[in-house]
């Protein structure tokens, strides 16, 4: 009975789209790193780690006040919980496992077995909880437990809370991890010298020494001087002794410079890797950028008329001499080859509006790329630029959405110089924004203010505009020169033409609806 | 009279503008350095080739160029080209000299020896992408335009003498009437420069002045036609 009415929940769960959707906005806030929002959540979380902390701090000379208690016991540790729970509960589906078990058993006619189901999930969800985040986490919970003064530590669990939220700190772990088998090493090495130094001093100096007492007081002072900190507390008081302390030392100093040149190279191996994601975790928050692939004359020039806070963009180049160059000239540039999959796919696709442009020298790679981020995502605008003219129907088959033939562009430039030199002259001012005449595209949005209403009703007139043309969206037709007593459609796109402040204006009295 | 074109190169650049300016009926002279590409342009069909070293002053002088004549320079060398830029100035400083570059540098140095338009490949192309980023449906339309898709181009009218517009206020003009839109005109009195008809300034027109409109072909002669006549 209740076996059946879990079952029927499940279902229930597994058909509703709201709690997908809910639980997917959870998911993502928490784990998503390339959510847009979730850096909110991230700020918040050390703001309430650092709070903590400071109150433990303050806590250990000052009386603390009542409010600042109670904030540190029930509100953060509240929201820790709250954490912890959440994200217990999205690191898997439970009715995913019931109902998929219940659909297994129907299938094969056998008899379902709720328990079962039931311990699938509980060891999965263990699975996670074991985890060291999630130890930290829920460490992290316990300083609410006021009756054990002793838990007050377990704040500090909060510190390493902080790795969840800040990446730089993981990079240093996984840095270092990469070179855990010289590190081991270098730590078993350090414990055998220790332990034989530290046995060798309490044989020789346990009689003599005043200070050397137990093997513990031994091992300690070995420790002490090998890692040249040595306090002096212990010193070693007979010859025997004082060789050995000779040999740790210097074995010591040849450790400790092992160990830095270990962890250096490292960071120097690792270093242009940790730029280029740091470069693309950067770019990944912004809601469109451009991914420029190949670096050369055009892109230089592309860059150069591009304004200051305009598109943000990347640029991927395979050749190192030539990323070298671009970050010389000034630009964003990383290398790395955009015709692999797993580069593009580093990229934010599900958030970010991107656009790539293959700029590169061939047009085999440039048709590769194509074919990549076209695979990555259809929403992916891609830009190419054919070397070869010919090449213009593969490139479309490949499902580029804009082909440039420069030579081709050229030409019209030169045929509208040569025969129509005035018409040249204007639409080179209207499309680099130039002159008196600024031209600009209008998107009637849905809800607008605009749609449903006459062109006659708009202040076209009134603000200097020249409305040159209608696109409809359902056709993709272009209304030229349209007539007064044309009704606006959502998601038309005016052409405007007109000074720019007229333009701005405009564009304002739409945004706000103040028709 | 049919407009003559020089064009210097026959390239792969050469070629296309070539084409085009056939079908808008140039007279076309084509002058080439290179025997393989000399022999390439006769067998495209071209009847006017000329095969001569372009660095002796003395071979260009004896060209038949006349003062309206263009001259196109896009020689594949890039050095050359300059170079004949730089002569061809000198010896007929009153022709207008359109050159094909390749970098801004080059840009520079074309406008330096007298060039009257250098179109820049990797600037128009540069320049394009930005117009597809910022502005697509307008590229998308101006486009049109030139290459003539929606059968929509624009026009520039020269206002004959006697006509009816002569003397009036661009406002009292209804240019819709006509099917057709005016974007701005060259007045005469005031400058030679291009005036947008959105800068909010108001123009008498005269006669001598160019309108520059757009719209269909068809309104476009009609309206053409009909400025000729001296009463609405």
């Amino acid at each position: 009975m209740i076996s059946e009415t879990i079952v029927r929940f499940a279902f229930f769960i597994n058909s509703s789209n709201r709690y997908k959707k809910v639980k997917t906005f959870f998911a993502d806030i928490l784990v998503n790193p390339e959510y847009p929002y979730k850096k909110y959540l991230d700020s918040f979380m050390i703001f309430l780690i650092l709070t903590s902390v400071g109150i433990l701090v303050h806590g250990v000379r000052n009386p603390v006040p009542e409010w600042m208690d109670f904030y540190d016991i029930y509100i953060v540790s509240f929201i820790f919980f709250i954490e912890y729970i959440a994200r217990i509960w999205v690191h898997n589906d439970l009715h995913k496992v019931i109902v998929s078990d219940y659909e297994k058993a129907l299938f094969l006619q056998k008899k379902f077995s709720l328990w079962h189901s039931l311990k699938k999930i509980i060891i999965e969800k263990l699975h996670y909880m074991v985890t060291p985040a999630a130890i930290i986490d829920l460490l992290a919970i316990l300083p609410a437990y006021r009756p054990l003064r002793v838990l007050r530590i377990f704040v500090l669990f909060r510190v390493f809370k902080l790795l969840r939220y800040t990446k730089n700190i993981n990079q240093f772990v996984e840095v270092l991890n990469n070179k855990r088998f010289e590190l081991l090493t270098l730590l078993f090495l350090l414990i055998f010298i220790v332990m034989t130094a530290g046995i060798a001093i309490y044989v020789f100096e346990e009689t003599y020494n005043p200070h050397i007492n137990t093997l513990f007081d031994a091992i300690y002072w070995a420790l002490v001087t090998i890692s040249t900190v040595g306090y002096g507390d212990i010193s070693p008081v007979t010859h025997q002794g004082r060789v050995v302390s000779m040999l740790i030392i210097v074995s010591g100093l040849a450790m400790i410079s092992f160990v830095t040149s270990v962890i250096v190279s490292a960071f120097s191996e690792k270093l242009t890797e940790l730029k280029d994601n740091r470069v693309i975790e950067e770019i990944n928050t912004k809601e469109s950028f451009l991914i420029l692939c190949g670096y050369g004359q055009l892109v230089k020039m592309f860059l150069r008329q591009k304004q200051e806070s305009e598109y943000p963009y990347v640029i991927l180049e395979k050749d190192p001499e030539k990323v070298k160059q671009a970050l010389k000239d000034g630009y964003n540039a990383i290398e790395e080859d955009a015709s692999r999959y797993d580069v593009l796919s580093k990229f934010n696709i599900k958030y970010s509006k991107i656009t790539v442009l293959c700029l590169t020298q061939s047009d085999i790679e440039n048709i590769y790329i194509t074919l990549n981020a076209k695979s990555l995502s259809k929403d992916i605008l891609v830009i190419v630029k054919a070397i070869d003219e010919n090449m213009e129907r593969k490139y479309r088959l490949a499902g580029a959405d804009h082909v440039l033939k420069p030579a081709h562009v050229a030409n019209v430039m030169f045929m509208t110089a040569i025969t129509q030199p005035i018409m040249h002259n204007a639409l080179e001012a209207i499309l680099t924004g130039k002159s008196m005449a600024y031209i600009d595209e209008v998107k009637v949005y849905e809800g607008s203010s605009f749609e449903g209403k006459r062109i006659e009703d708009i202040p076209l007139k009134e603000k200097k505009l020249l409305l040159i043309a209608l696109k409809r969206e359902h056709n993709g037709e272009f209304i030229f020169n349209p007539s007064k007593d044309l009704v606006f459609e959502k998601n038309d796109v005016m052409v405007i033409m007109g000074l720019k402040i007229s333009v701005d204006d405009f564009k304002e009295i739409h945004q706000r609806g103040l028709l | 009279m049919k407009k003559r074109a020089f064009m210097l190169g026959y390239g792969k650049q050469g070629k296309m503008i070539c084409e085009g300016l056939e079908k808008d009926q140039f007279l076309i002279t084509i002058i080439e350095s290179d025997r393989m590409r000399y022999k390439k342009a006769k067998e495209d069909g071209f009847a006017d080739v000329i095969l001569m070293d372009v660095t002796k002053d003395e071979n260009l002088e004896n060209l038949l160029i006349e003062k309206e004549d263009y001259l196109i320079c896009v020689m594949d060398d890039i050095h050359l080209n300059v170079y004949l830029t730089l002569t061809l100035h000198d010896l007929f400083p009153d022709s207008p000299i359109i050159a094909l570059s390749d970098s801004i540098h080059t840009t520079e140095k074309l406008y330096m020896a007298g060039a009257t338009k250098v179109i820049d490949l990797y600037r128009v192309t540069a320049n394009r992408i930005h117009n597809l980023l910022r502005k697509p449906v307008t590229t998308q339309l101006l486009d049109g335009f030139i290459l003539n898709t929606h059968n929509i181009s624009f026009k520039e009218i020269e206002i004959p003498r006697d006509s009816f517009l002569d003397g009036m206020m661009v406002e009292e003009v209804d240019f819709s009437k006509y099917e057709i839109m005016l974007i701005g005109m060259i007045d005469k009195e005031l400058s030679s420069h291009f005036i947008f008809i959105t800068s909010g300034i108001s123009h008498k027109l005269d006669s001598g002045d160019i309108l520059v409109c757009i719209g269909k072909q068809f309104d476009l002669v009609h309206f053409e036609e009909m400025i000729r006549r001296k009463e609405v």
